[in-house]
Formats: C-alpha cells, sequence, structure tokens
C-alpha cells in the first residue's frame, strides 16, 4: 500500500514538474534572448509553435503596464493615464510634446496662426497625410474629431470648453473660433481626446460628430478593438486585464525612425510581478515599479531604471468658508500648517525622485518657479503663528482622506504624515477615511470637505491646468475659494488664459506663485515621481508626461 | 425518471432564486452609498453639469430606481445583463470574456486540490500520528491558513523567479498568441488548433497560480479525508471486513474510502464554487484576466449591471455544483438514493 501510494505520490510530482519545468524553460529562453539583445522578440524564439513574433521576424517589444482603469481606446472618451501610451502610438494631432520641456509643436499642422484678438486660430494641415487606412486625411477629418470629441460630453470633452465653432474653407485649412483667449489650446490640442480621426472609417463603423452624439455615437466599442488613426502604430488586439498589441502601420505617412515592429503591452498592475518579469527578460519595460521593487533591481547590469517627477501633485486642502473648515480657514492657521509641513519626510514617503513645487504650479512646467526649499519647514515659527491665530494650546480637526493612491502611495500615508507632523505644534487631527465612490468624491466636488489631503493629476500638459486652483475655478470652488474672496488672484486667471505670448503668460504665472507661495487654501506637498524600468537593450525610453511613455521613440539597440 | 424530476425541480428552484439574488443585489448596490458619475468621471468633468447629465441620461441613472429595477429584470427575462457603465460593452459579453480564463484556473486548482488533498488525507490517516501524518496536517494547516497573496508572491519569487522552474505571469509566453476563441479554456482551444506547443504552455502557466488556489482546499480536504477516513476505519462493517483477513489497501479503497468520500465531495463542490467566483489578488498578482479582477473593477467603479451580472454568475455557479454534488450523492452512496 505504501509504495502504491508513493508511487502515485511521485508519479503526480513527475508531471507537475515537468509541465512547470516547461514552461519555465520557455521563459528562461526569452530570459537567454534578453541576455543577448533580443528579449521577447517572438522572431528570435521561431518555430511553427511561437506565433507572436512579427509576422517577418521583427522586433517586438514587451512593455507592463497597469491595466486597471484602463476603459477604452476611442479617443473621443480615452482620459486614463495608461491608454495615451496607446493612443500616441495610433493617432496624432495637430500638436504633440515632443519632449517634457518646451510647448506644443506642430505634429499634423504645418503652420498655424492666432487672430489679433486671440479668439481665431487658423491651422494649415501639412501635404501628403494618410491614415492606415490609406484615406488622405483633410480638414473634414479634423472638425470631424474634434466636434465629436465635445458633442460625445465624455470625460475628455472638458478640453473643448474654450472652442466655439470650427470652420473647413478648403482641405488643408481649419479655423477654430474659440469662445475666449485660450492661451494652452495648442496644448489642448495635443491631447490624446482630440487625436484626428479618420472620419471614414469612424462613420462606417456608427460615429457621428452631430450634437447628439452622446446618445446616437455606436463607434466606441469598435474603436476599442481596433485604431482608425494616422500614428505609426496600429492596434490590432486588445484583451481587457491581459494584454494590448500594437504593429507598424505600414501606411505610415511620415518617417517611422523607429526599429519596433510591434508592441505587445501586458496589463500586469502588480510592482512586484513587474520587478521580477523585467529582471528575468520576460518584459522589456516596467511602468509601475515601486521605490521597494527598483531597489531589488539594482546590480542587475541588464536593468535601467528612470525616476523622474510626473507632474502629479498631492495636497493639503483648508477650506476657506469657516463654517466648513473651521480654524483651518483662517489664512494665518493656515500659514502655520504650511510652515510646520515636513516637507521632506513627506518625499522620503513618495520615494526617491519626489521633489516639493514651489506653489501650485509644478516643478517642469514653463512659468514654473521650481521647488520648494525642503528646509521651509519651521516650528517655533509655525507656533507662533497658531499663537497669533488665538490658538496658542493648538486645537482638534478631523482631516478627511479617501482610499485612492497617489502614484503608488496610499493618500492615508500621507494624511498620516500631516497629522505626525501637525502634532508638534498642537493641532491634533482626528483621520477621517472615506471611499472615494461612496461619499468623498461628491463632498469634494461640492465643497464640503474643510480638511483634507487629496491629490491632482494634469488633463493636459500645460501649466494652465493649475488655474483650476484659484479662487471662483473648479478646485478652488471646492476650498471654498471664491473669486470675490481675493479678487486680485481671481483676475491672475484671465490674464494667463489670454497671454498668448509665452513671454507674457510665464509673468503671469510667476505672479500667481508668488501670491500663493505663502497663502491660500492649498499646500503642494509633493510632485511624485514615476518609477520606470526598462532593459538596456532599448534607447529612448523616458517617462512622458503627457504620453506616461512614447513608444514612438523607443529603438533597439 | 425520478433523477430528471429531481434535477427538473432544482433548474426551477434555480431560475427562482436567480431573480431573488437579482433583486437583492440590485437593492443593496442601490442602498450602500457610491455614486457612478463620481467613480468615473474626471475631477474637472464631474464638475461640468451639462457632462453629468449626458453621462447620468446615457445609462439610465437619471431614471427613477423602481423604473430602473423593472427595466433591468424585464431586460434580465431575455438575458440581457445590460451595458457595462465602465467598459460600454454588453454585461454578458464582459462575463464570456473573463469567465473562461476563471474556468479554467479553478478546474486546474480543484483537480490538484482533490488528488493532494484525497492522497494526503489517506496517507495522514493510514499513518495516524506518524511524522508522516504530522507532516502532512502540518502542511494542510498551512495551506489554509496561508494568505493566498502572500504566498502567490512567495511562489513567484521562488519558483519563478529565482528557480525559473515556471513560467511567470500571465496565461501564455509572449511569443505565443492567444488561441481561437472556441472554449476560452487556451489549453483546450491551443489543441483544437492542433499547437501542442502552445497548449503545453499555457499548461504550464496555469500550475503557478493553481497550486497558489489549490492550497486552502486542499488543506480542507486532506483533514475532511484524514477525519472521515478514520471514523469510518472504527466501524463495525471495516472491523469485520478486517477479521476477514482483507489487506490493508483493499479495505481502505475498496470499503471505507467510499464512504469516506461523501463528506469530502461537498468540500470539494463548495471550493470549486468558491474558486469559480474569482480570486482577485491571485489574479492580479498572475496577471490573470478572471473574474474576480473584473468584479473587483466594477465596484470601485460602482458599475451596477457588471456587479449584479459577477453576482448572478457566482450564484449559478454554486447552485449548478449544488445540483451536481446532489446527483453525485446518490451515485456514491445508495442510501442517499433511496431516500
Amino acid at each position: 500500500m505504501k509504495k502504491k501510494l508513493l508511487a502515485l505520490f511521485m508519479s503526480l510530482a513527475v508531471v507537475v514538474s515537468f509541465v512547470g519545468c516547461g514552461g519555465g524553460s520557455g521563459s528562461g529562453s526569452a530570459a537567454e534572448s534578453s541576455a543577448v539583445g533580443s528579449a521577447a522578440n517572438g522572431g528570435s524564439t521561431g518555430g511553427e509553435s511561437a506565433d507572436n513574433g512579427s509576422a517577418d521576424g521583427g522586433n517586438t517589444v514587451v512593455i507592463a503596464m497597469e491595466g486597471e482603469g484602463l476603459e477604452t481606446f476611442d479617443p473621443g472618451y480615452v482620459y486614463e493615464k495608461y491608454a495615451h501610451v496607446v493612443m500616441n502610438a495610433c493617432y496624432e494631432n495637430l500638436f504633440k510634446f515632443y519632449g517634457n520641456e518646451g510647448t506644443a509643436q506642430p505634429c499634423l499642422a504645418d503652420t498655424y496662426e492666432f487672430s489679433e484678438d486671440s479668439l481665431t486660430l487658423t491651422v494649415t494641415l501639412k501635404d501628403g497625410i494618410t491614415f492606415a487606412s490609406g484615406n488622405p486625411m483633410t480638414s473634414a477629418d479634423v472638425a470631424f474629431s474634434i466636434n465629436r470629441c465635445k458633442n460625445l460630453k465624455g470625460n475628455p470633452s472638458i478640453m473643448t470648453d474654450t472652442i466655439d465653432s470650427i470652420e473647413t474653407p478648403d482641405e488643408k485649412t481649419v479655423v477654430f473660433h474659440l469662445t475666449e483667449p485660450d492661451s494652452a489650446i495648442l496644448s489642448k490640442l495635443t491631447y490624446n481626446a482630440l487625436a484626428i480621426l479618420d472620419s471614414e472609417v469612424a462613420k462606417e463603423n456608427g460615429a457621428t460628430d452631430a450634437e447628439d452624439a452622446s446618445s446616437a455615437d455606436t463607434a466606441r466599442n469598435y474603436l476599442d478593438g481596433t485604431s482608425a488613426g494616422s500614428g505609426m502604430y496600429v492596434l490590432t488586439k486588445y484583451t481587457p486585464n491581459e494584454e494590448i498589441v500594437l504593429e507598424k502601420n505600414a501606411n505610415y505617412w511620415g518617417e517611422n525612425a523607429s526599429n519596433v515592429d510591434r508592441y505587445v503591452i501586458q496589463l500586469q498592475g502588480d510592482a512586484n510581478s513587474q520587478m521580477m518579469t523585467l529582471s528575468t527578460g520576460d518584459i522589456d519595460v516596467a511602468l509601475n515599479l515601486t521605490d521597494d521593487t527598483v531597489s531589488e533591481l539594482e546590480g542587475n547590469d541588464s536593468v535601467a531604471v528612470l525616476n523622474d517627477p510626473t507632474k502629479t501633485v498631492a495636497f493639503v486642502m483648508m477650506n476657506m468658508d469657516e463654517s466648513i473648515g473651521g480654524q483651518v480657514s483662517d489664512p494665518k492657521v493656515q500659514q502655520a500648517i504650511r510652515k510646520a509641513l515636513d516637507y521632506k519626510g513627506t518625499q522620503e514617503i513618495v520615494g526617491s525622485g519626489t521633489v516639493t513645487p514651489y506653489s501650485l504650479i509644478q516643478d517642469g512646467f514653463m512659468g514654473s518657479k521650481g521647488t520648494r526649499d525642503v528646509n521651509y519647514t519651521n516650528i517655533e515659527e509655525a507656533k507662533q503663528l497658531l499663537a497669533d491665530a488665538g490658538y496658542p494650546d493648538g486645537f482638534d480637526i478631523d482631516l478627511t482622506v479617501t482610499d485612492l493612491a497617489f502614484e503608488g502611495t496610499p493618500l492615508t500615508d500621507l494624511a498620516q504624515k500631516v497629522k505626525d507632523d501637525l502634532a508638534l505644534i498642537g493641532i491634533n487631527c482626528n483621520i477621517v477615511t472615506q471611499s472615494w465612490a461612496a461619499g468623498y468624491g461628491d463632498a469634494y466636488r461640492d465643497g464640503t470637505l474643510g480638511f483634507t489631503v487629496m491629490y491632482w493629476g494634469v488633463d493636459y500638459a500645460d501649466p494652465n491646468v493649475q488655474l483650476e486652483f484659484l479662487p471662483g475655478n473648479s478646485v478652488g470652488l471646492r476650498a471654498g475659494w471664491q473669486a470675490d474672496m481675493d479678487p486680485d488672484i481671481a483676475a491672475l486667471s484671465k490674464a494667463c488664459m489670454e497671454a498668448t505670448d509665452d513671454a507674457d503668460r510665464t509673468a503671469v504665472l510667476e505672479q500667481i506663485q508668488d501670491a500663493t507661495y505663502e497663502y491660500g487654501p492649498f499646500i503642494m506637498i509633493a510632485q511624485a515621481p514615476a518609477h520606470f524600468g526598462y532593459n538596456t537593450r532599448l534607447t529612448g525610453v523616458a517617462v512622458s508626461d503627457p504620453y506616461t511613455l512614447d513608444v514612438t521613440m523607443i529603438n533597439i539597440a | 425518471m425520478e433523477r430528471l424530476k429531481f434535477v427538473g425541480k432544482r433548474l426551477l428552484y434555480m431560475i427562482v432564486m436567480l431573480f431573488g439574488v437579482a433583486t437583492m443585489v440590485f437593492i443593496l448596490t442601490k442602498l450602500i452609498p457610491g455614486d457612478p458619475v463620481v467613480a468615473n468621471l474626471g475631477q474637472r468633468a464631474m464638475s461640468n453639469p451639462e457632462v453629468v447629465a449626458a453621462y447620468r441620461a446615457k445609462y439610465g441613472l437619471d431614471q427613477p430606481l423602481a423604473v430602473q429595477y423593472f427595466m433591468y429584470m424585464g431586460n434580465l427575462l431575455h438575458l440581457d445583463l445590460g451595458t457595462s457603465i465602465r467598459t460600454n460593452n454588453e454585461v454578458l459579453f464582459e462575463l464570456k470574456r473573463c469567465f473562461p480564463a476563471t474556468i479554467e484556473l479553478a478546474l486546474m486548482s480543484i483537480i490538484l486540490a482533490t488528488i493532494f488533498g484525497i492522497l494526503f488525507g489517506i496517507i495522514s490517516a493510514v499513518r495516524r500520528n506518524s511524522i508522516l501524518d504530522q507532516g502532512v496536517r502540518v502542511i494542510s494547516v498551512t495551506g489554509v491558513s496561508i494568505p493566498s497573496f502572500w504566498f502567490a508572491l512567495l511562489m513567484l519569487y521562488f519558483l519563478y523567479y529565482k528557480l525559473h522552474l515556471f513560467p511567470g505571469p500571465g496565461r501564455l509566453s509572449n511569443t505565443f498568441s492567444a488561441p481561437e476563441t472556441v472554449t476560452g479554456l487556451y489549453v483546450l482551444d491551443s489543441l483544437l488548433e492542433g499547437n501542442t506547443a502552445k497548449a503545453m504552455d499555457a499548461l504550464s502557466h496555469l500550475l503557478l497560480p493553481s497550486i497558489v488556489l489549490a492550497a486552502f482546499t486542499m488543506g480542507l480536504i486532506t483533514r475532511t479525508t484524514r477525519s472521515n477516513i478514520l471514523d469510518v476505519m472504527s466501524t463495525d462493517y471495516i472491523r469485520t471486513a478486517k477479521a476477514k483477513g482483507l489487506s490493508e489497501a483493499g479495505l481502505i479503497l475498496k470499503h471505507a474510502l467510499g464512504n469516506a468520500l461523501i463528506p469530502v465531495l461537498t468540500v470539494i463542490g463548495l471550493g470549486l464554487g468558491n474558486l469559480l467566483g474569482g480570486m482577485v489578488l491571485v489574479e492580479t498578482i498572475f496577471n490573470w484576466p478572471g473574474v474576480g479582477q473584473f468584479a473587483y473593477e466594477s465596484v470601485t467603479a460602482a458599475d451596477y449591471p457588471s456587479i449584479i451580472g459577477v453576482a448572478l454568475l457566482i450564484a449559478l455557479n454554486y447552485m449548478v455544483i449544488n445540483t451536481i454534488v446532489d446527483i453525485l450523492y446518490g451515485i456514491i452512496d445508495p442510501r442517499v438514493r433511496c431516500s
């Protein structure tokens, strides 16, 4: 009996090991390929069974990124951060950011011109642009794409708020009539939701740019599975929570300088899994590493790491309405809190690469005054300010926080840090946690939160997104900051919108930062980094503000 | 005939219960605080009343609750589970997409758990209080008590990352593309495609997550098998058989195991039902696009149609499995058949 049982057990163990090792050798071969510079290259594995390589045995790059929250690849609806990796590869816009610095540059646009009153923008298209389908791009496609986004009334329709109407006098010219001068209009036109669709293909599949598009348009499901743009790559497969496949656009109208034929994007949210698969060579690029997992990669010569700041910021919000904010609505208390916070300690919690913005405008944006000195903290001064405000012994207050994470760092961790810092000056915070979808979100939107820690990811890569924090604007109002409370600061918002000249806009942005450096209901406590890891066989991998990762810039060395 | 009557009755109960579950989940999802608008619209868009109104209208969220309920139940009668607020796809389509991945993983897990659980249970019972028994008991207690997400990370770290014995996360290696969907089970579909290498690759990817998920159920099966065999071994008919000179192996395999397995069947059924509900953390770590991940994302997005769809699927799983277990009881144990 004993022998029989032992034999049965051993047989099962052998079967399990055999199959396991079989798979292991499969992945192992990818790892070996990595060492010789061709990780995850389907072509290199060859054989009739290996069918995921390029048809011509070309170069494949495997990327792992967070898949949660990826909802659509329809340009009219796309809004989620990681969708931009795909959108930027498959579609093109009139303008584009070719790096994190500087301003939007023409992409499909050849020339552009603002009218004297800055209410009209005339754009001329480049010659010879074609979509992946082979259809030529005309001004009608541009008008269709942007009107569709506006009329779908989805998340990104806010990008078109200042576009009143679009005229197309000829096939090459697009005229935007604006409702008000908008110095960020070129940056907005880089946003993936305003990418130019092949209107013929889109219409064939149910798209419309009519005013009732929000109910009449039925193209989303089609565009979730394939692309209809003019980009360097074509979306050929999307399996939710599993993978996305991009193939080189054979009909690309311009010069595709990348030698990558195919991208396989694995939707793999776990940082540990990304670290392990990157390290073994199963993937080439990991977009969601954390501080801990990055340190695990140290000493691995085939992997390089990037810890570069993004434009996502965490902030403390103190409601200016006394009936809501209580003690923290007092500007002196606000300044005491500003002085008491330990910015350096917060940076350590968020991880290497974190910076603290000087004020409301993130470090790296045009017109930014850079970073706040981490030694700005002064506990004695903070105590004095609190005493001047009438609270020599401090006070007790609720600090509300939600269940979201700030680029991987739970907001609850940041709230705990704020609580610890403020305890040093006698402010005792009672942390109240609320779910985003079940209470916090509504309260935040309605401006009924008194004291909170929250984060803000930019919608489009332009400092004007931060104008929302000014009095009378959407985020300002969430802090009870009405325009008439600080009319001078509120006026800077309009001035910035109207400053279509970069030098003029920079001057206004600097005024905004000076005015809010030691005043106002917001304290920017951290600007988060992105932790990328990539196989050193690649060049051109960089943290991209607008696109997360610009795959069109990657090459295999 | 009796059995057909039994199955027919169970089917009728199932339909009534599914409508009950749908009603209960619908009410619960509406009772708990959670607004799809806040969950799905961005920070700036949710401040725009026009965008919010269009969003509510699109998904019928602007209708009174009673209207929403009757619309939903009316559609359910036509097997229409509605449209996902998050993905804009039919909920049925989404479930069809992610359920096969879960079925494949759950079946592999339950097979491993059953084989090793019964085997360990027998060994443990036969060698009661020996070192072997103690070892098996340690394994089963560990399997039951170890947090699955931690075990998953541990297994991945050592068996994939350090020792390269198993492949990494995902259903297939990067060198393969997904097989043409017939059943949605990659191993089977690859075989139907005639690609045995791909089938082996899919099978090898199944092993590590299956082992992780099997650990809990295997622990339960081991313990149940052991205690039931020990109970049965002390009964009169076994003593009589032993007195007649039957070998130990014959005694266990021919006489004791059949009776001891009846409660084990219940444990296996519950385990399978549990696994078919999806395991969010393990699915996330192993990049497995199953029901667990879909359910998690639906909940965080307050995607009510999808939440109800998943609840119905899980309820249906348990009902079908319980029915099968009841039928199997009758096959294994004639006493149940008679009653």
